[in-house]
């Protein structure tokens, strides 16, 4: 009896084992039958317009499915094509694009970048296509419009896989001021410039302002030692005058020592918040008005920015030359993913984008009239309603097409024009580090990078017993190996470019 | 063979509520826990895109054998992180089970039901706060400028510690830390234990004189044994998966620690998120079930060598 119970529960368990598999396998045969029927009603009447799919990075909005359906109207007369636009927020980004990516779900067009959904590597994995061709058939207008600099230095080994927003093209990093403390103990910014010169205006703050941290730095900070870093915060870099192209670990060159035993020095004084190693960031202190200096990535006008973000003066005076790096010609692309349907299409909207003010507009701000009102030639007002619709601008496309804001300056896209201009492009642009042959190491290199470098850099602990400890354990993960395999890399790429 | 089919649908019809019953979750195990297990493939794979979709891509991807593991035993963390998993887990599992049946024993002595419901309830809480939450509870205690225990070494002419740079104190910390967060919820499945225990036994043992402390050792804590088990049991096939919350997020990342925080999940997660290789990853999740398996196969052969009723199966 109890014999024959456990066969019927096998039995109705294969059942159910049977069901489920069957209800898999037929939706898997929807999946394919769509792409043919589609393909089909592309090549029999070409009435029938496209949709496409567009992901792109930002906080949803609530009147996006509004906005889109404007933009579909102009776009089906423009291009015969109309787009869902999809947004995924800023922290999620990464990790859902990486899903949809790895899962094959219907993607034409998605965002990208060297800090949110990795463009180098996941172009190396084969997540995007290859626009070179598409450029030159469906994208004349991207060539003409945008600073060739961005499309040379986003190849990757000598391809183009996304069209890189026109915007600003070197990283230019400033030191900032809380104004009302310059002002109130009258101190001057002229004379800064290294990490060095700020002491004495730190240690006025210090002895005078109890409740302000002097050099609000959080556990992202890394000082400017003039390298350009093959992977972002590792140790594998190369010097920006180099001459003979040579990477080198960084930890241990002199100006690493002398730099890091300067910051161990400030946070002995107090000038650095204790616990700056674990801090995410200092927004609280910034929003509070409670800090002195700090250190930030700079484009024209950007001043005005934060003032009015944080609703008081902040000043700034360079930390370093304006530097073109691949992670600044790759701070925004919009890339046609591999499994996109209609290539052509994509690019073609991808080109009005970065073309056509109209719907460049449309897309950034939202409909007028109803977010935003134009008072000039190329000059809106946001209406109250644009809380319901604000799109991060650079993450769009071209953005020197987009309108000026009320108190902007006439000159503002000329500005742009030059700050790009003066960049200075860094020895290694347009190498990019395949670490596919050690990412064993890297994996294990990653954990000691960890363990080491915001302590390190924030000045938390004694450069002179904790650099040689840091060597220690990165060699021991592998890191010779891993400089090894970027030399070899990096001469092979010297030979052929330079 | 008719015979045989005619006895199973027969079968079948008698059990039908049951069976009905079962169905959802089994349905729910197939899809989410069975089925999935094909995809283990990918660790011994470079996984790589291609246009054709999921399935097509872990079939051209290339044959990497045991590649993807290296990583996890290539360095000197490897001793670390499986130190500290396997003894914070047992330290978990041994404190967790004093704390949780200790705990239940006391709630179900509290003649006052209103008072037992309301420290239960208490106690339950910290079970639904996520560990960001209480990382940031525990930020407040041990802040170095503004926490609560450093006013506390002030008041008392002491200095002040830099909590998050220290190592020494943490491996008590996350024990304390974990237990306020679970033994709550624990020691409800061993409160509804002890509530299920015939209370005439209880009423005999008064008769004979037996002391309250000699009731529960003689009477609470045996007819207990089955389901401390069971939850021993099933926390020991866990023994290889650490809390990523609790190690990550209350020592708030902080690299001076990672000698007593480092786990398993967490040196995977710091490993990968840069180069998101999603073989290594599978080969990562691949190595901790397997890991668990034997080490429950193992424990439950264990119980029933001393105790055949007890055993898992």
């Amino acid at each position: 009896m109890k014999q024959r119970q456990r066969f019927a529960l096998l039995m109705s368990v294969l059942l159910v084992v049977a069901l489920v598999l069957g209800a898999c396998g037929s939706s898997k045969k929807d999946d394919t039958s769509s792409p043919t029927s589609n393909a089909g009603d592309a090549q029999t009447g070409k009435e029938k317009p496209v949709e496409l799919i567009w992901y792109t990075i930002g906080t949803p909005q609530k009147d996006l499915e509004m906005v889109n359906e404007e933009i579909n109207k102009y776009t089906l007369e423009k291009i015969n094509a109309t787009v869902k636009i999809n947004m995924i927020d800023w922290g999620d980004y990464t990790q859902k694009m990486g899903i949809i990516t790895a899962s094959g779900q219907p993607v034409d067009i998605m965002f990208t970048a060297s800090w949110a959904f990795d463009y180098v590597q996941n172009a190396r994995k084969g997540a995007f296509m290859p626009l070179n061709d598409l450029l030159q058939t469906h994208g004349q207008g991207i060539l003409k419009a945008l600073d060739p600099a961005f499309l040379e230095g986003s190849k990757v080994d000598g391809v183009n896989y996304g069209i890189p927003a026109n915007k600003e093209l070197p990283a230019l990093e400033v030191w900032r001021f809380n104004k009302q403390l310059l002002d109130k103990y009258n101190l001057s910014i002229d004379n800064v410039y290294t990490l060095e010169s700020l002491e004495p205006l730190l240690k006025v703050i210090k002895e005078n302002e109890p409740n302000v941290t002097p050099l609000a730095i959080a556990k992202d900070f890394q000082p400017l030692l003039g390298y350009d870093f093959l992977i972002d915060k590792m140790p594998m870099a190369v010097k920006l005058d180099t001459t003979d192209y040579k990477v080198v670990n960084v930890l241990e060159t002199p100006e690493m020592k002398q730099t890091l035993r300067t910051m161990h020095k400030y946070y002995k004084a107090g000038y650095i918040a204790t616990e700056a190693a674990t801090m995410d960031t200092m927004q609280d202190a910034l929003l509070a008005g409670t800090w002195f200096a700090d250190r930030a990535a700079s484009q024209p006008f950007a001043d005005n920015l934060w003032s009015a973000s944080y609703g008081y003066p902040v000043v700034s005076t360079p930390a370093y030359e304006p530097i073109i790096y691949n992670w600044s010609v790759m701070g925004s692309l919009q890339a046609i993913s591999a499994n996109s349907k209609h290539p052509e299409k994509a690019m073609e909207f991808l080109n009005l984008l970065n073309t056509d003010p109209y719907l460049r507009n449309l897309v950034d701000s939202g409909i007028e009239g109803v977010h935003y009102e134009k008072i000039g030639e190329n000059r809106m007002r946001n209406l109250p309603e644009s809380k319901n619709y604000d799109m991060p601008t650079f993450s769009l496309g071209n953005i020197f097409l987009t309108y000026l804001n009320e108190d902007d300056p006439e000159n503002k896209w000329e500005e742009f024009k030059s700050f790009n201009a003066a960049g200075k492009p860094s020895p290694i642009l347009g190498f990019n580090f395949d670490p596919t042959n050690v990412a064993t190491e890297l994996a294990a290199l990653q954990n000691v990078k960890e363990e080491f470098w915001s302590v390190l850099m924030t000045g938390t602990v004694d450069p002179d017993v904790y650099i040689p400890k840091a060597i220690e354990k990165f060699k021991a993960a592998g890191l010779d190996k891993i400089i090894e395999e970027a030399q070899k890399q990096l001469d092979a790429w010297v030979a052929e470019n330079k | 063979m008719t015979e045989r089919l005619a006895s199973f649908f027969k079968d079948l019809n008698k059990n039908k509520a049951l069976l009905l019953m079962a169905l959802p979750a089994t349905v729910w195990f197939i899809c989410f826990s069975y089925l999935p297990m094909a995809g283990l493939v990918i660790a011994f794979k470079e996984y790589r895109y291609t246009r054709e979709g999921f399935l097509a891509s872990i079939i051209k991807s290339k044959w990497v054998g045991f590649g993807n593991f290296k990583f996890l035993f290539s360095t000197s963390d490897a001793y670390i992180i499986t130190r500290n998993t396997l003894l914070y887990n047992a330290a978990f599992i041994v404190f967790g089970l004093i704390l949780s049946v200790a705990l239940a024993i006391v709630l179900s002595e509290l003649t006052s039901r209103r008072l037992a419901k309301w420290f239960q309830t208490g106690m339950f809480m910290p079970h639904f706060l996520s560990w960001v939450i209480v990382s940031y509870f525990v930020f407040s205690f041990l802040s170095f400028d503004k926490g609560v225990i450093n006013r506390v070494l002030e008041w008392f002419g002491r200095e002040p510690i830099q909590w998050y740079y220290d190592k020494t104190y943490w491996p008590v910390i996350l024990v304390i830390v974990y237990l306020w967060k679970t033994v709550g919820y624990n020691s409800v499945i061993y409160l509804a234990g002890i509530l299920g225990i015939d209370r005439s036994l209880y009423e005999a043992a008064m008769i004979d004189g037996a002391t309250k402390w000699q009731q529960i050792r003689n009477i609470t804590i045996p007819s207990l044994k089955p389901l401390m088990i069971i939850m021993t049991l099933l926390a020991v096939g866990k023994i290889f998966y650490a809390d990523f919350g609790l190690f990550y997020q209350v020592p708030r990342d902080s690299g001076t620690l990672y000698a007593v925080t480092n786990v398993i999940d967490t040196y995977v997660y710091r490993g990968l998120k840069v180069t998101g290789e999603i073989g290594m990853s599978a080969a990562a999740g691949l190595y901790q079930s397997v890991v668990g398996f034997v080490l429950v196969l193992l424990s439950n052969w264990i119980v029933r060598k001393i105790d055949q009723d007890s055993a898992l199966f």
